[in-house]
């Protein structure tokens, strides 16, 4: 028994040791690779595409806190992303640029925006739950979206108005909207990664599980969940801006799209809700799936089939979402290769009659197993 | 003696149907006090009016010598009240350990520590030691049987070292070995200066664990005393059989 014992043990020692460095090696892969990619002299379109990959990656790693960790699926984050569109757009609109960067500097601010506007309207909707909460945002959405068209005097309506355009020279236009998306995605993860390590990862976790329990047992849920929201919609509007000023024109039909909110909800389903990793994955194959296909198969919707069908295929043979489907796979062949949960022949009786009330002996599983055979 | 919680006249109506009607009980500091009665007398009603969970339309509750009516729940715990549910309550993602951590008490400003820290991790592998349950600390708590979740949830409460612990039907949906564990936890963490209320339905469990036993019946206290009093009184077997 020991022994059995002793070998599960080293190979989940094993595992978690791996794990420990896989993560930011993967990070590190990960985000080299995207930092030296633009030096192979790519096409503009495909930095373009690039570009939005990484708006879409930021922003559905930024909804995951909200709606993988929190467990509560927003749909009003478009709304947000319009707020920091406008927020740059306003701050530039009769400003001359003197330097290209300048906008940059202030996506601090745009994000503290967004932050302190999502407090009030998350510590509002948020005591509603699961479809309830869906519809309450996705009504702020459309409330955002409605005074986007018809505040002429602020917003143009639905004629937009222009800001400065980047003074980048054209060769290499798209690079540093690249680069601060790349470091907004960073940084995004980075705070992601921090969060599942600490006890507001943990907290969020058992708002997900259980809020009523969490909250009978201490946890300060409002808190959490206020504050999980706030940060998720001030990343989400940071993005905004920078998608402003790489348009250098604020159009409401865009920034405030609930096109926008579906997609990165898609992309967090499809690559993996409350994991790391699941959102930037499920972002790189969706919106790279759907720009390549539109442009690749251009005028015709077809490229919209095309990328139903990718992401059906996927929905069909990894339900869950991509990485966890992934890691269930892989737990399962160690569960295989180490003996599972199986007790040790040693601790079986010998005869064929076992005892009937081991706790936790399987009993159940036996007749789940058996059950789910029969119904297939 | 001393009483740690006392209930003083609730009420609560669930549309036309009273389910607690003037209920009025205390809890004396250092007892296992159980509270039986027949099916929908009331008795998790009372537990939730007591621990936040449902407002009660009538009366007071005080705990530990003040006013804790309509306190929140989370507010109550940290006082040093917890509970446990008919249903055992886990989360089920989360592992054994980090059951046990989340229900430690904290903080907002502890949010941006550590997801386990060293202190949480000794605190809760002595429980998981006391509870058997250290073999699995690092497994998700879906992969425990019923029992074992019965077991986890009552430990994880412990956590914040609470003066009264509310168990609502400990031993049901478990098998006879694990209800003699549940007992012998009740009686190690009694030792130890815990009180405890019980609802149960599994009478021998009862008259073997608690002292005083209050009998509900159609939402309000009919009877009070020892388990052999208990056992005698007319009024008692009237509520469980009809007369």
């Amino acid at each position: 028994m020991s022994s059995v014992d002793a070998s599960v043990e080293r190979a989940s020692g094993a595992l978690r040791g791996a794990a420990a460095i896989a993560g930011p090696l993967r990070g590190a892969v990960f985000f080299g690779a995207l930092i030296v990619t633009p030096m192979f002299g790519l096409q503009h379109w495909v930095l373009n595409m690039l570009v939005f990959v990484l708006m879409f990656a930021v922003m559905s790693s930024a909804w995951n806190l909200v709606g993988g960790f929190a467990g509560y699926p927003s749909l009003g984050h478009a709304a947000f992303f319009g707020i920091g569109a406008y927020t740059i757009g306003l701050i530039f609109r009769n400003h001359a640029l003197t330097n290209g960067y300048e906008p940059f500097l202030w996506l601090p601010v745009i994000g503290l925006v967004g932050a302190l506007i999502g407090w009030p309207i998350a510590a509002i909707s948020m005591r509603t739950r699961a479809d309830v909460f869906a519809i309450v945002t996705i009504t702020f959405l459309f409330v955002v979206q409605t005074l986007a068209f018809n505040l002429r005097g602020i917003t143009g309506g639905s004629q937009g108005f222009a800001m400065p355009i980047a003074p980048f020279p054209a060769a290499t236009f798209e690079l540093p909207f690249y680069y601060v998306l790349l470091a907004l995605l960073a940084f995004t993860a980075g705070l992601t990664f921090a969060i599942i390590r600490s006890k507001l990862g943990l907290s969020l976790a058992s708002v997900r599980a259980d809020e009523d329990k969490a909250r009978g047992i201490g946890v300060p849920t409002t808190g959490v969940k206020v504050l999980a929201f706030s940060i998720s919609v001030g990343l989400t509007a940071m993005v905004g801006g920078v998608w402003a000023y790489y348009e250098s024109f604020v159009y409401p039909q865009f920034a405030v799209d609930p096109l926008i909110t579906i997609a990165i909800v898609l992309m967090t389903f499809l690559g993996g809700r409350a994991t790391l990793w699941g959102p930037i994955v499920g972002a790189f194959i969706l919106e790279g799936g759907q720009q390549y296909l539109a442009y690749e198969l251009g005028g015709s919707q077809f490229y919209l089939i095309a990328y139903a069908l990718v992401f059906l295929l996927i929905m069909l043979f990894l339900p869950r979402g991509i990485l966890p489907t992934i890691a269930e796979r892989r737990r399962q062949r160690v569960r295989r290769s180490t003996g599972g949960a199986t007790p040790p022949p040693s601790l079986l009786p010998a005869s064929p009659m076992r005892p009937a009330a081991l706790d936790g002996d399987g009993r159940t599983s036996g007749i789940n197993m058996r059950s789910a055979q029969a119904k297939s | 003696m001393n009483a740690i919680l006392t209930v003083d006249g609730l009420s609560k109506k669930f549309g036309g149907v009273r389910a607690v009607d003037g209920c009025s009980l205390a809890v004396e500091q250092g007892t296992i006090t159980g509270l039986i009665g027949p099916n929908g007398s009331g008795k998790t009603t009372v537990f939730n009016i007591i621990t936040g969970y449902l407002r009660g339309d009538e009366g007071a509750v005080a705990f530990a010598g003040r006013d804790v009516t309509g306190f929140d729940t989370g507010r109550l715990y940290r006082h040093g009240l917890s509970r446990t549910f008919q249903q055992a309550r886990v989360f089920p993602q989360l592992t054994v350990l980090e059951n046990l951590v989340v229900a430690g008490g904290y903080s907002l400003w502890h949010l941006f520590s550590r997801r386990i820290r060293r202190a949480d991790r000794e605190r809760a592998e002595y429980l998981l030691a006391e509870f058997r349950l250290a073999a699995m600390a690092e497994a998700p708590a879906a992969e425990l049987s019923y029992g074992q979740r019965k077991l986890l949830e009552f430990a994880a409460v412990l956590m914040s070292e609470p003066r009264l612990v509310l168990l609502d039907e400990p031993t049901a949906g478990v098998n006879p070995v694990m209800i003699e564990t549940m007992e012998h936890h009740v009686r190690e963490r009694h030792a130890a200066g815990t009180t405890f209320l019980i609802v149960e339905h599994d009478m021998t469990f009862v008259m073997r664990l608690c002292d005083p036993i209050v009998v509900l019946d159609a939402g309000r206290p009919i009877f009070s005393g020892s388990p052999a009093a208990v056992q005698h009184s007319p009024v008692v077997l009237d509520a469980y059989l009809g007369s």
